[in-house]
């Protein structure tokens, strides 16, 4: 569907449907955009289209406008949800990052057993979240934990860990470092291959230091690498689930785990779970959007 | 029907091998095909828990969360065999994870399924299925005559608005387990009262320097939930009123007290903080590995003192008594348990055979059976004075009190709402983040609002 740019606005869509060679193509991609139509559009319209409605898990009720959403947020646990979401958000997110871009800048140099350092890191990833998560809750644990026990005896904290909110979040900001950074190291390390060595041979040869060759060249090519990189982790911690769910054993609230609760467990806040989701949704879908118009992200290989 | 639809497609389809498949056959065999699979899926629906037709045996489907002692399979044979040509029963295994099972009852009878036609269902479950009319009303079968051979906790879970919606099979009751060689070391009763309880604690954690003096669960969940309101019955306060099941009472002394007694368990150092993580699982470990004094748990956990592996604390080591109460006097263990529910969508005949196996079910002799070789709690009053029972299984004896003394959560149709809540509350009051004025208060509006949005 490529459109020449020279073209006028008016007469675009004469000039679309109008040639039979173009009317084709788009009765052959018809089949398709129906599907996604329904598979992708349907049910997030109905979503949408329910939220503004007193709904039960059984049938639909009276339409009560934005009510849902003002109840949403009155809701101290979408509050508490929302906050901690935030957070972890920001936190990982800026730890995996900074990590991750060590960890491939490391590993980007040529080294002996290379490859298998390379598959080592990503062990933490390639474990199912639940399963990290049950392990990491049995060391923050307060009878056989193993950082519980260290971190008493040095003094550090005097709680049970998984007693306390505040030092909860920060196990699971820790947990979430600790198996997603290797997944962040190596979509940069794909970006740091696609940077060609001469550019840095020329900059040494002009007499660039460590620092400059860093900032003048590896972060401004890697810089489209940098933010699918973020765009990816962003979105994936603001719809935290699994790892807050089973690590703090449902007492950690995020948007999503309120979700959950509300149409899952509860029969009367479904409506107001709803209209969560599409909260959730509404926000992921302007984060990928600052991230595509703002930080000028590119969708595509194409100029 | 479907057959017509299968039947064209099948002729499309061999006329095609004949003389080479084209695109527009293809298309419409496609057709064919989808609309068929359609057709069958309605009629998949609509034709679950069949009649058998004209002289076959009444097919009834039995669903039940596992059971790893096979006895369940056993009864249901043994039933088969006596109704032969008659009534079918098939056993359907539901997800071991009680909240997974009831999700997947609530979606199937939203949707006027007739799958599954008698099943098993916790103890809170009568009121939120009996509401939106999912099961069917017992009264006429299971009669007032017929309940007084019950244990009455049991029974009253099963009433919602004076009608019975389910029939008691199999029961658990809140313990409390105590370290007898401690104890008698000590020279020290079992405890009728908290107090007591805290001295004696206290008392053997010095001479034995246990770790822990007491432990409990307090996580934020169900058994939080059950932990906290056994605090509230035994100081007094209640949930809601017995005589009206609309009325919230929770904002009253007894439950500020109640809740004060299980906080000051963390603050006296008689629990360990941790307490409020605690589930199950993680309070009996502290109690097996002799860390602790005390322990209220279900009745399940003196049989894994049995096993060497699992425990350190041997069985001889353990006693059992109702938990304290404030004033000493008989106290009210929160009840645990299943009950058999029949499915309201099932039709006349299968309704009538899947009774027939509730009682068959609940009759004395499989009452006995379950309890003799699944270890599960007969839900009979006599059978708590069988010896043979009695000798089989020893915590019936040695709980007997407390199973006999149990109170169901509050029974409302919203039950999973005013739970979730009262588990947040409980956990934070417990945590000493909220003062339990506080947190009564907080629960008296929010569940005053889940019944106001319940009767809307």
């Amino acid at each position: 569907m490529t459109t020449t740019p020279t073209r006028k606005k008016r007469g675009t869509l004469r000039a679309e449907f109008g040639s039979p060679e173009r009317r084709t193509a788009y009765y052959m991609i018809l089949p398709a955009l129906l599907i996604i139509l329904i598979v992708a559009f349907y049910p997030i319209g109905y979503s949408i289209y329910l939220s503004f409605f007193k709904a039960t898990i059984g049938n639909t009720g009276n339409f009560v406008g934005l009510q849902n959403y003002a109840d949403m947020l009155t809701n101290s646990n979408f509050r508490t949800g929302l906050s901690n979401t935030i957070i972890f958000t920001v936190v990982s997110v800026f730890f995996e990052f900074v990590i991750g871009l060590a960890i491939a800048l490391a590993i980007n140099r040529a080294f002996r057993g290379r490859g298998l350092v390379r598959a080592a890191i990503l062990v933490p990833w390639a474990f199912p979240t639940v399963i990290s998560a049950v392990m990491w809750r049995l060391m923050f644990q307060d009878q056989i934990g193993i950082i519980q026990y260290v971190a008493s005896a040095l003094g550090v904290v005097s709680e049970p860990i998984l007693a306390d909110p505040t030092l909860l979040l920060l196990g699971a900001i820790l947990v979430d470092v600790w198996k997603t950074t290797p997944f962040m190291a190596l979509l940069l390390l794909a970006g740091l291959q696609t940077i060609p060595g001469d550019v840095y041979e020329a900059a040494r040869v002009d007499g660039a230091s460590v620092v400059q060759r860093f900032f003048r060249i590896t972060l401004p090519l890697l810089k489209p690498a940098i933010l699918v990189a973020l765009l990816f982790r962003t979105l994936d911690a603001f719809r935290i689930y699994d790892l807050f769910w089973v690590m703090s054993s449902r007492e950690l609230e995020s948007l999503s785990t309120f979700v959950y609760k509300a149409v899952r467990v509860s029969q009367l806040n479904f409506s107001v779970g709803n209209a969560a989701a599409v909260f959730i949704f509404v926000t992921a879908f302007l984060i990928a959007m600052f991230f595509i118009k703002v930080l000028g992200m590119q969708t595509s290989t194409e100029e | 029907m479907t057959d017509r639809v299968e039947g064209v497609a099948k002729n499309e389809a061999t006329a095609m091998v004949q003389r080479g498949i084209n695109r527009r056959d293809f298309l419409k065999l496609a057709g064919a095909g989808l609309a068929g699979a359609s057709l069958l899926g309605v009629a998949g629906c609509g034709g679950g828990g069949g009649q058998g037709g004209n002289g076959g045996p009444v097919e009834v489907t039995f669903a039940t969360t596992p059971d790893p002692t096979g006895t369940f399979q056993k009864l249901i044979d043994q039933f088969n065999k006596e109704n032969e040509g008659k009534i079918e029963v098939k056993y359907q295994q539901a997800p071991p994870d009680s909240s997974q099972f009831f999700d997947q009852l609530r979606t199937e009878f939203q949707a006027g399924s007739a799958r599954i036609n008698v099943f098993e269902g916790d103890v809170t479950w009568p009121a939120q299925f009996a509401a939106p009319g999912y099961v069917a009303d017992l009264s006429d079968r299971f009669t007032q005559e017929e309940r007084q051979k019950f244990l009455e906790g049991p029974v009253q879970s099963n009433i919602y608005e004076g009608a019975p919606f389910g029939v008691p099979w199999r029961t658990d009751a809140g313990f409390l387990y105590y370290r007898k060689d401690l104890l008698d070391e000590a020279g020290l009763e079992p405890p009728k009262t908290w107090d007591e309880l805290k001295q004696t604690a206290q008392a053997v954690q010095q001479s034995a320097g246990t770790k822990f003096g007491y432990v409990f669960q307090g996580a934020d969940y169900e058994g939080g939930v059950v932990n906290g309101l056994e605090y509230i019955w035994n100081a007094g306060g209640d949930v809601l009123d017995p005589s009206d099941p609309n009325k919230v009472v929770i904002d009253n002394p007894g439950a500020v007290d109640g809740l004060s007694i299980e906080r000051s368990m963390v603050e006296d150092g008689i629990a360990p903080k941790a307490v409020s993580t605690f589930k199950e699982d993680e309070s009996t470990a502290a109690f097996l590995n002799g860390d602790s004094v005390f322990l209220r748990n279900w009745p399940y956990v003196y049989a894994q003192a049995a096993d060497p592996e699992a425990s350190k604390v041997k069985q001889e080591q353990i006693g059992i008594a109702p938990l304290p109460s404030v004033s000493g006097e008989e106290s009210a263990s929160g009840l645990g348990g299943w009950n058999l529910m029949l499915n309201a969508a099932s039709e006349d005949p299968v309704q009538d055979a899947s009774y027939e196996l509730i009682k068959f079910m609940t009759a004395p002799e499989r009452q006995r059976t379950l309890a003799i070789e699944g270890s599960y709690l007969p839900i009979l009053q006599e059978l708590y004075d069988d010896q043979e029972v009695v000798d089989a299984v020893p915590v019936i004896a040695l709980g007997k009190e407390a199973i006999q003394n149990t109170k169901p959560r509050p029974v409302s149709p919203y039950y999973s709402d005013m739970s979730l809540r009262m588990a947040e509350q409980f956990n934070a009051s417990l945590d000493g983040e909220t003062p339990p004025e506080q947190a009564v208060a907080t629960l008296q509006e929010a569940l005053t609002e889940i019944v106001k949005q319940g009767q809307a």
